[in-house]
């Protein structure tokens, strides 16, 4: 029976290989396509048995940090994110949750769950000394002073509104709030039910709290714009200084248009032919919109694309909506968008980036939010370096512009005189005030608007506000920036 | 062998005595609880973070109930095979604390409350039947000194086999069917699987009733397209196993069972008689039997349909479910597994008792999977190895078809939750939970050991020198 035997022996050997072959095909060659099964369950809760990295707010003048997203450890093993400070934040972080994640949690999320390819190591090392999978930690370039500043002023002001702060010189941006927002802690619980009631009321909700509106909603950019236009006519040589004079008839009928535009209140602009710095720290619409005429939409278009405008390519990481600003042939319609009307749209984020490109001598520097990426241990897998976009104007262009910036908050006749001048704070302030109409026949209540930069002569922060319905621009944007930068420079 | 004691001149010269080898089981034994209680404290701290709990008592009883079937083989089989008793319990402890694992996250708020098959108290039972299966072990060391005694109940131990397989066909559902399969005899919350018991019996009846009628079965044929066939009369025995096999499948809805019997049925008389002949009939039948079973039998049906395609939408939520989740978990577990108690093996239903082989490969990962496939492989070795050695042919012919069986059934169940083949339900020997099959293979173990006992055992040895007198032993 021996023979027999051992053909059963070898029988069995097989079962066993055919066994461990069939295994091995399972767990090491098919284990990628059956992870990626729709509905297989374990993949999907094992998101939320990751250690996530934390998001924190690191940009705080003399290194001040704020941990802004965390990962709690609750029943079960799993992970639940928190957000000390979800509200102010919000804009920033996006939330994770179990449908999905936006914001920072989105676009840095193959470093927060720990799967970037530059992680494998530390993975690997969780591997044996038995750890639970860590994610790295997010370390952004947001100062919580100025955030926070930034968030309080919008709630005090109570309309829908954005504000974004950058340092001029990296383009660091230092705060980036929005009102009204939401909570991203609402999103966190891993409660599926719970989670879609919340997302569905916050979707319903006319105010539209997850709309980044300083990123990603537009609004026209008003007297703002003149600096671009300003800065246009300077770099073609068509106003050689802030100095030079210019017209600024008191009407000024559109060019083949039977639409007369006025300045505020139809005041007259000085004695008509004022310096240019004069129509700007008044902020003339007939001086600017003649100009604007005079200087052509090809020209005013070149400039507008140099600050940042109609670039849909723009991320922070998270993808910013392109200002716009189209190229026009019409006389009356380049006009018009010379004083920032028309069909002119800016993010808040663009105005700040058109003060930044002025403080910071010309230059603009790209826009980013996440300035280091930490491994569990602590080492750094990655730091941002600070990269300019383009040289927009020279030196001496962007000296003039900050002389007539430096106006219109210094010279008592400016438009931001009384909210960001000398009687508002010892801080040297420049910047540019913008009212916007909007609505069918300007039907809507204008758009307050407010670009700047400080100090002036030493540019460390510069912030764009943009208030929806806010009226006139140096009322409702201005002491909201005044707020940022108080609170990011410490002073009062 | 040969010996020669007291050759011309030499004082005395010794002959190499063989070695029981009892001391190398007890390392083994004293490694198996170490990996008992190195896997509990894993599984634990996976789980809680901390050291669980019963830590002393369960691996302390463990411990105590390994030593006492060693000491058991000590006493009563001193010579048998050292690795069947420490690969068993190897199996045995490591069954105890995925079932462990089971239960605690099949608690409390966590989405493992999904196994509302498992209580608070699964893993001790599944303790407590150790003891049982241990004492059976013992007692049947005990009660078979010799295994060849078994063969003058051949055809006691076979009705008891048929009796044992037939009882749950026979009761009402309510006292016999559990998810499906009519295979259980269930009386006032206690319920055993008399199939575990009737394999055994119907091992031992075909082993005593082949050697009986080998010669027949064997020598007497008609040679046809090259092949030796069987006379027609010698075809009852198998075409009645066949049938049998049939109704079980049939009336107990469990193909498993009836692939065991029959495939046992098959390879023992192939054993028994080395004609291949016997090995073609039998697969013969079985495949035609089982493919018109596919057609006929709507439940048989739908295991090919869901072998074939489980990803199918319209089965994936439903029949499909169980073989998906246990797929999905062993491709979640990859190569290292996620260690025990940080996998998800709740998901899959029922994966204490037939999916078990899954969670094992969800939390040991590909590896902790191929080495328990690995020990069963060892445990199926040394039981052929002692069929091998043993000179009795009944002991050969009865350890031979454990030995069978056991791989046949890692087979069926290990490749039926791998989609190798059709998934069958039948317990994983040692590692499911349930009584039945715990102590079932402790037996099995017991009748092995003895064979090999048997086996290893050293003649005995000249009581006097007997001078120049040359002593020789039959090889």
């Amino acid at each position: 029976m021996n023979r027999a035997l051992h053909r059963v022996a070898l029988a069995c050997l097989a079962m066993f290989l055919l066994l461990l072959v069939n295994i091995n095909y399972l767990q090491v060659f098919r284990a990628s396509s059956l992870a990626s099964e729709p509905g297989n369950q374990r993949v999907f809760i094992q998101q939320f048995k990751i250690w996530r990295g934390e998001i924190i707010a690191a940009g705080g003048p003399g290194g001040a940090q704020q941990v802004i997203a965390e990962s709690k450890l609750i029943k079960g093993g799993f992970y639940q994110r928190y957000y000390p400070s979800g509200y102010v934040y919000a804009p920033v972080t996006g939330y994770d949750s179990v449908f999905g994640s936006t914001g920072i949690e989105y676009y840095e999320n193959r470093y927060l769950n720990g799967s970037a390819p530059s992680l494998a190591i530390y993975n690997l090392k969780g591997l044996f000394t038995g750890k639970p999978k860590q994610g790295a930690s997010v370390y952004l370039t947001i100062s919580p002073k100025a955030q926070l500043a930034a968030y309080q002023a919008l709630v005090a002001m109570g309309r829908p509104a954005a504000a974004v702060a950058i340092d001029p010189r990296t383009g660091a941006i230092l705060a980036m709030a929005s009102y009204p927002t939401f909570d991203p802690n609402k999103y966190a619980p891993i409660d599926s039910a719970y989670v879609a009631r919340i997302d569905a009321q916050y979707r319903r909700n006319p105010a539209q709290p997850l709309l980044n509106r300083a990123i990603n909603d537009t609004f026209p950019p008003g007297s703002t714009f003149k600096i671009v236009t300003g800065s246009t006519a300077f770099s073609t040589g068509a106003v050689a200084t802030p100095d030079s004079t210019i017209p600024a008839p008191q009407f000024y009928r559109l060019p083949g248009s039977t639409h007369v535009l006025t300045n505020d209140n139809d005041s007259p602009c000085g004695n008509g032919t004022p310096p240019i710095i004069f129509a700007f720290t008044v902020s003339c619409n007939t001086a600017f919109g003649k100009l604007g005429a005079r200087l052509g939409g090809a020209a005013l278009h070149r400039f507008a694309d140099l600050f940042g405008f109609n670039d849909p390519s723009l991320t922070i990481p998270l993808p910013v909506s392109p200002s716009s600003y189209p190229l026009l042939a019409d006389p009356a319609e380049t006009a018009m968008s010379a004083i920032g009307q028309f069909d002119d749209t800016v993010t808040p984020l663009q105005e700040a980036m058109m003060a930044a490109t002025i403080a910071d001598h010309g230059v603009l520097m790209r826009p980013f939010l996440v300035s280091q990426i930490r491994a569990p241990d602590q080492s750094v897998v990655y730091s941002a370096q600070p990269a300019a976009l383009r040289r927009v104007v020279s030196p001496r262009v962007a000296g003039d512009m900050t002389t007539m910036m430096e106006s219109v908050t210094q010279n008592p006749a400016g438009t931001a005189y009384l909210t960001a001048g000398p009687p508002a704070t010892g801080i040297l302030i420049a910047g540019k005030t913008g009212t916007a109409q909007n609505g069918v026949n300007n039907s809507n209540l204008d758009d307050a608007v407010f670009t700047c930069f400080a100090p002036a002569n030493n540019p460390q922060i510069a912030v764009g506000v943009i208030v929806k319905g806010g009226g006139f621009g140096a009322d409702a944007a201005a002491p909201i920036a005044l707020k940022i930068i108080q609170a990011y420079l410490g002073q009062r | 062998m040969t010996a020669i004691a007291g050759a011309p001149g030499d004082a005395v010269q010794r002959v190499p005595l063989p070695r029981g080898r009892r001391g190398s089981e007890l390392a083994m034994l004293a490694f198996a609880v170490a990996i008992m209680a190195f896997a509990y404290a894993d599984a634990g701290l996976g789980l809680n973070g901390h050291l669980p709990p019963g830590l002393a008592t369960y691996v302390g009883g463990f411990a105590v109930l390994v030593l006492g079937a060693h000491l058991a083989v000590r006493w009563l089989a001193p010579w048998a095979d050292p690795l069947l008793l420490p690969l068993a319990a190897v199996l045995n402890g490591l069954g105890v604390v995925m079932i462990w694992r089971l239960q605690e996250s099949g608690r409390g708020a966590n989405p493992g409350n999904l196994i509302i098959t498992l209580t608070a108290h699964s893993a001790l039972y599944q303790l407590m039947w150790t003891a049982v299966g241990i004492g059976a072990f013992a007692g049947t060391l005990a009660l078979v000194r010799e295994a060849k005694v078994l063969q003058r109940y051949t055809y006691t131990l076979g009705t008891a086999g048929i009796v044992l397989l037939a009882i749950p066909a026979l009761l009402p559902s309510s006292h016999s069917s559990v998810n499906g399969a009519k295979v259980w005899i269930i009386f006032g919350g206690f319920s055993i699987q008399p199939g575990e018991f009737a394999k055994i019996a119907l091992a031992v009846f075909f082993a005593g009733y082949l050697v009986a009628k080998r010669d027949v079965l064997s020598l007497a044929s008609r040679r046809f397209l090259g092949v030796d066939l069987p006379r027609g009369r010698d075809l009852g025995p198998i075409l009645t196993l066949w049938a049998i096999s049939m109704l079980i499948l049939i009336f107990e809805s469990d193909i498993g069972t009836s692939a065991l019997f029959f495939g046992l049925f098959t390879v023992m008389l192939y054993i028994a008689t080395q004609r291949k002949s016997w090995l073609l009939i039998g697969v013969g039948l079985f495949l035609a039997g089982a493919v018109v079973a596919g057609q006929v039998i709507a439940h048989v049906h739908e295991r090919f349909v869901v072998w074939l395609h489980p990803f199918a939408p319209s089965l994936i939520q439903g029949l499909a479910y169980q073989p998906v989740q246990g797929l999905e978990g062993m491709a979640f577990g990859g190569l290292l597994g996620t260690g025990l108690g940080q996998g998800q093996p709740y998901w899959t239903p029922l994966v204490q008792s037939d999916f078990i082989v899954t969670g094992f490969g969800e939390e040991l990962g590909l590896t902790g999977l191929m080495a328990l496939l690995l020990i069963f492989g060892l445990l199926v070795q040394r039981g052929l190895r002692a069929a091998i050695t043993v000179k009795d042919p009944f002991s050969k012919l009865l350890a031979g078809g454990l030995s069978f069986l056991l791989a046949l059934q890692i087979f069926i169940i290990v490749g039926g939750v791998t989609q190798l083949i059709p998934l069958t339900g039948i317990t994983t020997p040692f590692l499911s939970q349930g009584g039945s099959s715990l102590v079932a293979s402790w037996i099995v173990i017991a009748l092995l050991a003895r064979i090999s006992d048997t086996a290893r055992r050293p003649p005995p040895q000249p009581i006097q020198d007997e001078g120049m007198t040359q002593v020789v032993r039959a090889a």
